[in-house]
C-alpha cells in the first residue's frame, strides 16, 4: 500500500510532463480522451479525521478518474467517466461509473442530458473532486463533505433540462438546472460508515433525489449569484442492533425517509486575480428510527473563501466554513442524542483553513493547506470525525495539515 | 523610386500610423458559414464559455482557442474577464463533470484560421495582424444599444500603401440613423490615408433600424501581408 501512494504521488508530480489531451477517431468521429489522480497526505493533531489514522500521518487519500467524450452532431454530445478513490475507510479502490450521458442541446435556452448525471447543487458540488480547479486541497467540509460525496455527487437513471437565458437591456444571463434520477450510495461511502457505529448496517442505500438550480450571471462584473434545491426519498436496507431492544441481536431494517431537502444559496465573485465566494446550505432530514420514533436532524452551513493568484502559477487562500448539526429524536432518544446546544463541540466544526498552490506545469499542481477546527460534529450525520477512528473520545479541537498533488490531462 | 526615399515614407507612415493608432490587439473572425457580421461581448464571451452552441441570428457555433501567447492574454482580458490558468482550469471543469467537451486548441494565429476557414460554424481570434483569408471578421458589438451590421462594403486598400505593404488596423466612429444609415463617420485611429478610405466605405454601410439615432465603434483592418 506505502509503495502504491509513494508511486502515485510520484505520477502526479512528473506524469504532468508528458500530460497532453489525447484524441482518436472511431466512424470518423473524434474522441477526446481527459484523465486526472490526486494523491495527498493528511497529519492531524487532536482527532483522527475522515476515517483516516491521520494523528500517525496517512496518504490514505488518492483518487483518479478517466473519460471519453464524442461529439456526435452540432447538438449532441456523449460520454462516460470512470472514478475511483480511496479516503481512509471510505472507497476502498472499488470504481464506479462516475456519470455516463447523452447531451442534446435543441437551443441555448433548452438542453437535455440523460443518463447519469452530476448533479449540479451549489458552487462546487459536481466538480468537487477537481482538485486542481482551485486553490483549497478540500472545499470547506461543512458545505462540501468529501466523506458525504456519494450522497449528492450525481442522480443516474434520470437526467436534466438546462439551458442558458440572456436577459434584456444588459441584465445579464440565467442559467437553470432542473433535475430528477436515483441516488445510489456506496456501501463505501460515509452514510453508511457511520451508521455501522450506530448498529445499523445497510445493504443498500438508495432512492429518488430531484431539484433544480437558478444561477445569475449578474451585469456587475465578475458577480454570479444562485439558489439550488434538492429533495430526497431514500430507502435503506440491511439489518441493526435495535438501541431499544438490544438483546435481539440484529434484526432486518427497511427505512425510508419521510422528508429530507437541501437548500443552497451561494454568490461568487471574480475580479483580476482575486476571488471570493460563499455558500450557504440548510439541511432537514426526518427519518424514522423504530415506530413512533423519528431521527430528525438540522444543518446550517456557510462558508466565506477568498482566494488570490500571486503569480501565473501560485495562488494562495483562506476560508471560513461553520457547520452546525442539531439532531432531535424525542424524549425516546433524547438521553442517546445528547444536548442540541449549537455551541457544544459534538455539534459543530468551525474550520478556519489557509491554503497554498503551485501549478508545476499546465498538468500538475502541488498545494499545502492548514485546517483549524474546533468542534467534532458527531453525532447522527457525519462531518469528517467518526468514533470507529476515534474509539477513546473526541478532543475539542483538531489541526490538520494536508499536502495534495495531482495531474490531469 | 529610391531606395532612402523609399525608406523614409514607410517610416513617415509607420510613426503617424503608432502615433494615432489604439488598433485592438485582436479580431475575432469566423467561418463562412456564419451568417452574422457582428457578435455582442456577451454572446461572444457566452460561446467560448461554452454556454451557449448557437448565436442568436441562428447559425451554430464552435469556439477555437489559441494555446497560449499575447494574442491569448489580450482576448482573455478584454472579452472573458479571465486568464490562461483560469479559463483552462474553467475547461476541464466542464470536461470532467460531463459538461462540455474541451475546445480544439491551436499554438499560432495562422492555424487558428486555416482551422477556422476550413471548418462550418468554426469562431476564433487572432491578432489584429493575422491575416484573415478566407474567414470572415465579426465586429464585436459592446452594448446592447449597438447596432448590427446588415451590408459592409470592404474598402479600397490604397494602391501605394498596398505596394509598400504598410497595413494595420483603423478605428472609427460612427453615426447610424434610426432607418440604419450611416450619416457621419470620424476617424479615432489608425494610419490617416487607410482611414479615409475607410470611412468612405463605411459611409455605404446599412445598419438594422433602431428606435433611435446610435454611434457605434468599429475596427476597420487592412492586411499589409502579400
Amino acid at each position: 500500500m506505502q509503495w502504491r501512494i509513494v508511486r502515485l504521488a510520484l505520477l502526479c508530480l512528473w506524469a504532468g510532463r508528458l500530460g497532453q489531451a489525447q484524441e482518436f477517431k472511431i466512424y470518423d468521429r473524434t474522441v477526446q480522451v481527459h484523465g486526472f489522480a490526486s494523491q495527498g497526505f493528511v497529519y492531524t493533531s487532536g482527532n483522527n479525521w475522515l476515517t483516516m489514522n491521520s494523528n500517525a500521518g496517512s496518504g490514505a487519500m488518492t483518487d483518479m478518474g478517466l473519460n471519453l467524450t464524442s461529439q456526435f452532431s452540432d447538438k449532441l454530445r456523449v460520454g462516460g467517466q470512470v472514478y475511483d478513490r480511496n479516503l481512509g475507510q471510505l472507497g476502498q479502490w472499488h470504481p464506479s461509473l462516475d456519470w455516463a450521458l447523452a447531451d442534446y442541446r435543441f437551443k441555448n435556452w433548452l438542453g437535455v442530458r440523460g443518463g447519469k448525471v452530476k448533479t449540479t447543487l451549489g458552487l462546487y458540488n459536481d466538480s468537487q473532486d477537481l482538485s486542481f480547479a482551485r486553490v483549497f486541497a478540500l472545499l470547506p467540509q461543512g458545505i462540501y463533505p468529501t466523506d458525504l460525496r456519494d450522497a449528492t455527487i450525481a442522480h443516474t437513471g434520470g437526467g436534466d433540462l438546462y439551458g442558458n437565458i440572456a436577459l434584456q437591456h444588459e441584465a445579464g444571463e440565467i442559467a437553470y438546472t432542473a433535475y430528477a434520477g436515483r441516488r445510489s450510495d456506496s456501501i463505501y461511502s460515509g452514510y453508511p460508515y457511520l451508521l455501522q457505529d450506530w448498529q445499523v448496517f445497510f445493504r443498500s442505500f438508495q432512492g429518488w433525489q430531484y431539484g433544480g438550480d437558478l444561477r445569475w450571471t449578474t451585469p456587475v462584473n465578475g458577480l454570479t449569484i444562485g439558489a439550488s434545491r434538492m429533495n430526497q426519498s431514500i430507502t435503506g436496507k440491511g439489518t441493526f442492533v435495535c438501541l431499544f431492544d438490544p438483546g435481539a441481536g440484529l434484526v432486518p431494517i427497511e427505512r425510508t425517509t419521510k422528508t429530507s431537502w437541501t437548500n443552497m444559496f451561494y454568490g461568487e465573485y471574480m475580479v483580476r486575480r482575486l476571488r471570493i465566494d460563499a455558500e450557504y446550505r440548510r439541511d432537514f432530514f426526518d427519518i424514522p428510527y423504530v415506530p413512533g420514533v423519528d431521527l430528525q436532524t438540522n444543518i446550517h452551513a456557510w462558508y466565506i473563501a477568498g482566494s488570490y493568484r500571486i503569480g501565473k502559477r501560485v495562488q494562495v487562500g483562506s476560508y471560513y466554513s461553520h457547520y452546525v448539526t442539531q439532531n432531535t429524536g424525542g424524549a425516546a432518544l433524547a438521553a442517546i442524542i445528547g444536548s442540541t446546544d449549537p455551541s457544544l463541540p459534538w455539534n459543530h466544526v468551525y474550520d478556519k483553513v489557509i491554503s497554498g498552490h503551485v501549478d508545476l506545469n499546465r498538468f500538475s499542481y502541488v498545494k499545502v493547506e492548514g485546517h483549524f477546527m474546533n468542534g467534532y460534529g458527531w453525532a447522527t450525520y457525519p462531518n469528517g470525525f467518526y468514533l470507529q477512528q476515534n474509539p477513546q473520545g473526541f478532543q475539542t479541537n483538531t489541526n490538520a495539515l494536508v499536502v495534495k498533488t495531482g495531474f490531469h490531462f | 523610386m529610391k531606395a532612402s526615399t523609399r525608406w523614409l515614407i514607410t517610416a513617415a507612415f509607420a510613426v503617424c500610423g503608432a502615433l494615432s493608432a489604439r488598433a485592438a490587439e485582436v479580431k475575432i473572425i469566423a467561418n463562412q458559414s456564419v451568417t452574422t457580421d457582428s457578435i455582442s461581448a456577451s454572446e461572444l464571451k457566452s460561446v467560448f464559455l461554452l454556454q451557449r452552441r448557437a448565436l442568436q441570428d441562428g447559425p451554430i457555433v464552435v469556439p477555437v482557442v489559441q494555446k497560449s501567447g499575447a494574442t491569448q492574454e489580450s482576448f482573455l482580458s478584454e472579452y472573458m474577464d479571465r486568464n490562461a490558468e483560469e479559463i483552462r482550469t474553467y475547461y476541464y471543469g466542464l470536461v470532467f463533470t460531463g459538461k462540455g467537451l474541451m475546445p480544439k486548441e491551436f499554438p499560432s494565429d495562422a492555424e487558428v484560421v486555416a482551422y477556422v476557414a476550413r471548418t462550418r460554424g468554426a469562431i476564433g481570434y487572432v491578432s489584429s495582424a493575422a491575416s484573415s483569408k478566407g474567414v470572415k471578421i465579426l465586429a464585436v458589438l459592446r452594448h446592447e444599444q449597438d447596432r448590427r451590421l446588415m451590408k459592409r462594403i470592404e474598402p479600397e486598400y490604397p494602391e501605394t500603401l498596398k505596394k509598400l505593404q504598410i497595413g494595420g488596423t483603423v478605428r472609427l466612429k460612427l453615426t447610424i440613423s434610426p432607418k440604419g444609415d450611416v450619416e457621419a463617420v470620424i476617424v479615432l485611429g489608425g494610419n490617416p490615408i487607410l482611414g479615409e478610405a475607410a470611412a468612405k466605405a463605411a459611409q455605404q454601410w446599412v445598419y438594422g433600424a433602431a428606435a433611435q439615432r446610435s454611434t457605434v465603434e468599429v475596427s476597420v483592418p487592412f492586411e499589409s501581408a502579400p
